[in-house]
């Protein structure tokens, strides 16, 4: 009995060691590619550690190829699509949730609607209002910064994540917040930012991962190098018929590492929100 | 909902209540509300761009479900969607039931599959475009154990599955950890009792932990073929629809005519694509429901 069970736990830990190196291998593979010279890429016998190494494709990236301009848009709008969100969010969710007012149900409603919208229906019809902008301000519209934020300034999920939050902070701290004269926006402040902490950080978390990794909207709403974000400029370089493998691993690599860094670094934080976000 | 009581109540923070929710409300209203409203009317048109929109009533529609191409896109998706949806969220369960056997090292291993995750898929079919390459690594591996190899994104009868590969890999780690955080909410006490009654290892899965996850199963799935169904990325880096339109999709294909300022059938593959997740997630919920 006790044999089997140990058994049984051999082979979990064998299925657990071999399934972790299925996932690790291809990232393994995009590091030490990135740092061979282009004809040890797809040398005969294959060459596990580079050898000799160099550093020179990440040079390439960010002298030949702009990933460091790509790099600066992608902080730039991310950090923005985030800030936004946070704040319009929550002000939202708290009216939703708190606030009596004539039509707040109806106002909540038509927007859980957008919900069941896929993003393509929106794509053209925003691309043309961004062509129609960019013809009033060059700092409005297609190619700009504005461009590549608007559209994600809010996000209905975020809203209806930070309702259920709000909706649990009891009355009576509100009302004696009243009591004392405060106005809604400093109750907003005071009260409701910290103690909708753990949900504010889940829509952070998820706002950060999607703004970061977004694709399409990038895609179509930027037509410069100066304006690309990170998945962009490697997606186009990726696509082409002749790739320079070294440089494109490199590319990869610093498109992924935030992510990844990131990650390891909060990683309990990241699960826990992440999961909250999907249970709830 | 929640409804405050008392209706000294009602009309309290009226002015503040508008105002908090009109960034909302505007963001909203320019950036779906009318998007969506325009792409519906531009789907009912021969609309370029150019010249004024023409109402051309249903042509569109009717065009779309006789044209081989599109149809031909729809069926990839419908397959996309099935061998991811069919492989990924049961792979998800088996790890989490995994990692849930208190394995030591349980968070390395969660990270390993979860890694992925976090990369866009941007950056993972870039990597899955040279592992897959005819020398790269797959290939590599494969002829050490004697496996076929090909050249597998040029093949049109393995592209398709290879871009399904590199989206399961990709995606399955979110739902191992969505899993294993619900797996760790059902009670214990269950388990005991099931161990008491001599359920099997199988049994207390399928008797405990299984009906303990129906609703995270519904959330995987509901989530899991809307995303699916709009894959785009991943064929966009890794082989822009080809070999022989063999992994053409619907949002591939409706860029494609966005590039080549057909909007009014762009507009309609959008809605088409929309009618159809929004009744397939209906059926499933309710199927879902009626065997509680």
């Amino acid at each position: 009995m006790i044999q089997q069970r140990r058994a049984t736990r051999l082979l979990l830990y064998a299925i657990a060691i071999v399934t972790s190196v299925i996932m690790i291998v291809p990232l393994y593979w995009m590091l030490a590619t990135s740092f061979k010279p282009p004809g040890d890429v797809f040398a005969s016998p294959i060459k596990w550690i580079p050898d000799p190494w160099t550093l020179a494709n990440y040079r390439d990236v960010f002298t030949l190829l702009p990933f460091g301009r790509f790099f600066i848009n992608s902080v730039i709008v991310t950090l923005s699509i985030v800030a936004i969100n946070i704040l319009f969010d929550t002000a939202a969710a708290y009216a939703f949730a708190k606030l009596r007012f004539p039509g707040r149900d109806f106002l909540f409603f038509v927007l859980l609607i957008t919900l069941m919208v896929p993003f393509q229906v929106n794509l053209i019809p925003l691309f043309r209002i961004m062509v129609a902008l960019h013809r009033i301000s060059p700092y409005l519209g297609v190619n700009t910064y504005f461009g590549l934020i608007a559209p994600s300034a809010i996000q209905v999920f975020g809203i209806f994540l930070l309702r259920q939050y709000i909706s649990s902070i009891p009355d009576d701290i509100l009302d004696s917040a009243r009591v004392d004269g405060a106005s809604e926006f400093k109750i907003l402040r005071s009260i409701v930012f910290p103690l909708a902490g753990p949900g504010i950080a889940t829509l952070a978390i998820f706002t950060f991962l999607s703004a970061w990794n977004d694709f399409l909207w990038p895609l179509i709403v930027t037509q410069t190098d100066q304006m690309r974000t990170l998945p962009v400029g490697l997606a186009l370089l990726a696509r082409k018929q002749e790739i320079n493998w070294g440089d494109t691993m490199a590319g990869t690599v610093v498109t992924a590492m935030p992510m990844i860094v990131v990650f390891l670094v909060l990683q309990r934080r990241f699960i826990e929100g992440l999961t909250r976000g999907a249970i709830k | 909902m929640p409804i405050g009581r008392g209706v000294r109540r009602r009309f309290r923070g009226s002015g503040s209540g508008y105002l908090l929710v009109l960034p909302a409300m505007l963001a909203a209203t320019a950036f779906l509300y009318v998007p969506m409203a325009l792409s519906a009317y531009w789907s009912f048109t021969d609309f370029n761009g150019l010249v004024p929109p023409k109402w051309v009533g249903l042509a569109n529609y009717h065009e779309l479900l006789t044209d081989p191409l599109f149809l031909q896109a729809a069926r990839n998706t419908a397959v996309f969607v099935v061998l991811a949806q069919g492989i990924g969220p049961i792979l998800g369960l088996a790890s989490a039931v995994l990692l849930n056997n208190k394995l030591r090292l349980r968070s390395l291993f969660r990270a390993a599959y979860f890694i992925p995750v976090m990369t866009s898929l941007v950056v993972v079919a870039t990597i899955w475009k040279m592992l897959l390459n005819s020398n790269g690594l797959v290939n590599v591996i494969f002829g050490f154990f004697h496996l076929p190899t090909t050249s597998w994104l040029n093949n049109p009868s393995t592209a398709l599955p290879s871009v399904v590969v590199t989206s399961v890999w990709q995606g399955f780690g979110f739902e191992t950890v969505i899993f294993l955080a619900a797996m760790q909410a059902i009670p214990r006490e269950y388990y005991e009792a099931a161990l008491i009654d001599g359920a099997s290892a199988w049994g207390r899965f399928r008797h405990v932990t299984l009906p303990g996850l129906r609703r995270t199963i519904i959330f995987v799935y509901v989530i899991g073929i809307i995303q699916a169904s709009q894959v785009f990325d991943q064929v966009f880096v890794m082989t822009q629809g080809g070999p022989i339109e063999s992994t053409n999709t619907v949002v591939n294909e409706l860029v494609n005519r966005f590039n080549s300022l057909q909007l009014g059938q762009a507009s309609a593959i959008a809605y088409l694509l929309a009618v159809v997740l929004a009744l397939v997630s209906f059926l499933q919920i309710r199927v879902f429901e009626s065997r509680e």
